[in-house]
């Protein structure tokens, strides 16, 4: 099996190279970040789970095998800590409401030209009906939904991350995609 | 082509389609189909508006120190790792090399002492307080003469208080 660059990297970590620590770290910072982020959906929450990813990895570099591409590994871990939290409820605790953003992050910018007070109402609806449509999903079906649409994971790595076979990830993605069409489909 | 809605798992790939995974010749066979199929047309309509309105959810700002703060973890993990092996460092040869028989002993000490033990009789006898029995006489005498050494003393602290003064 040829092997993926990142799992290159993580052997040059694992031989004591801190740069590549760091390259992968600037590679996969963001879309570990959002995933947790989208799924347990509270900013502080979502930093503080993917320090402890990036943590662990550090951490397994000694015993580290490429065994398999190097994101499986990292969104199996990401993943696992993600539900771990979810069903701790820890998240809860900071009782980020789904309505509201952050007050110590920056504004989210919608797009290059400042948008109308009505266009930013709608954005905001909108976007609070896909947060509210995708955390209704049962957690698998959440992580794998997140997994396919927005980190664009392959069918098999999704398999391997959510320890099931590629057909199991097809139906709980089909039938996520049931549900998100059901319940989003006045945004049409 | 039969028609992919007729099974889950062929569904699946109206739902690839919609995500642009298809290869090319997939995509042109199926493209066939669902201009032929109007089931899978409305499907593949809405799943795509399902995409689009997905794509809402932008990623968020990430905090600006969290680079340092991860650092900051890591360097704290490397501190006490180094500090771990200060202390075991110059015993881990040791303990290697010793740790076998060492466990090995402790296991054959403790089974030993397991088995000992079941077989040991609980002592009797020998072992049991001796009790010894006293007239109601002696017990008065005791007490008579415990009072009069109380008696005695008070006298004494008296005595000596009068020859401070």
């Amino acid at each position: 099996m040829a092997l993926d660059y990142d799992a290159e990297l993580m052997l040059r970590v694992k031989d004591g190279d801190g740069a590549s620590f760091a390259v992968l770290l600037e590679k996969h910072r963001s879309s570990v970040i959002h995933f947790v982020y989208r799924m347990v959906q509270n900013q502080a929450v979502a930093e503080e789970l993917a320090q402890e990813v990036f943590l662990r990895v550090y951490r397994s570099r000694s015993t580290y095998e490429p065994t398999a591409k190097f994101t499986t590994w990292l969104f199996r871990i990401a993943t696992h800590l993600a539900l771990n939290s979810l069903r701790d409820g820890k998240n809860q605790k900071y009782e980020e409401r789904l309505d509201h953003q952050s007050d110590d992050l920056p504004a989210r910018q919608v797009a290059d030209v400042r948008p109308s007070v009505e266009q930013s109402m709608v954005y905001e609806a909108r976007l609070d009906e896909v947060r509210r449509a995708v955390a209704s999903l049962p957690e698998k079906q959440r992580a794998a939904v997140l997994m396919h649409k927005y980190e664009e994971l392959e069918y098999s790595q999704i398999a391997k991350v959510l320890n099931c076979s590629e057909s199991a990830v097809k139906s709980l993605l089909f039938r996520a995609y049931e549900t998100l069409r059901a319940r989003l489909a006045y945004m049409a | 082509m039969n028609c992919p809605l007729e099974t889950r798992e062929n569904a699946a790939l109206l739902v690839a389609h919609a995500a642009g995974e298809l290869a090319p010749d997939d995509a042109v066979r199926l493209e066939r189909h669902i201009a032929e199929c109007s089931a899978c047309n409305q499907f593949l309509q809405r799943q795509q508006a399902l995409w689009d309105a997905l794509d809402v959810w932008e990623p968020v700002p990430i905090s600006a120190d969290f680079d340092r703060r991860l650092y900051a973890r890591i360097e704290e993990l490397e501190r006490q790792a180094s500090w771990w092996q200060r202390l075991a460092g110059p015993l881990r040869p040791v303990l290697l090399r010793q740790a076998m028989p060492i466990g090995a002993t402790a296991v054959v000490l403790f089974a030993a002492g397991m088995l000992l033990d079941r077989g040991r009789v609980p002592a009797v006898g020998p072992q049991q307080a001796h009790v010894e029995m006293l007239q109601p006489e002696q017990v008065e005498h005791a007490l008579d003469d415990m009072e009069t050494i109380r008696q005695f003393d008070r006298a004494m602290r008296s005595e000596n208080s009068d020859s401070k003064m």
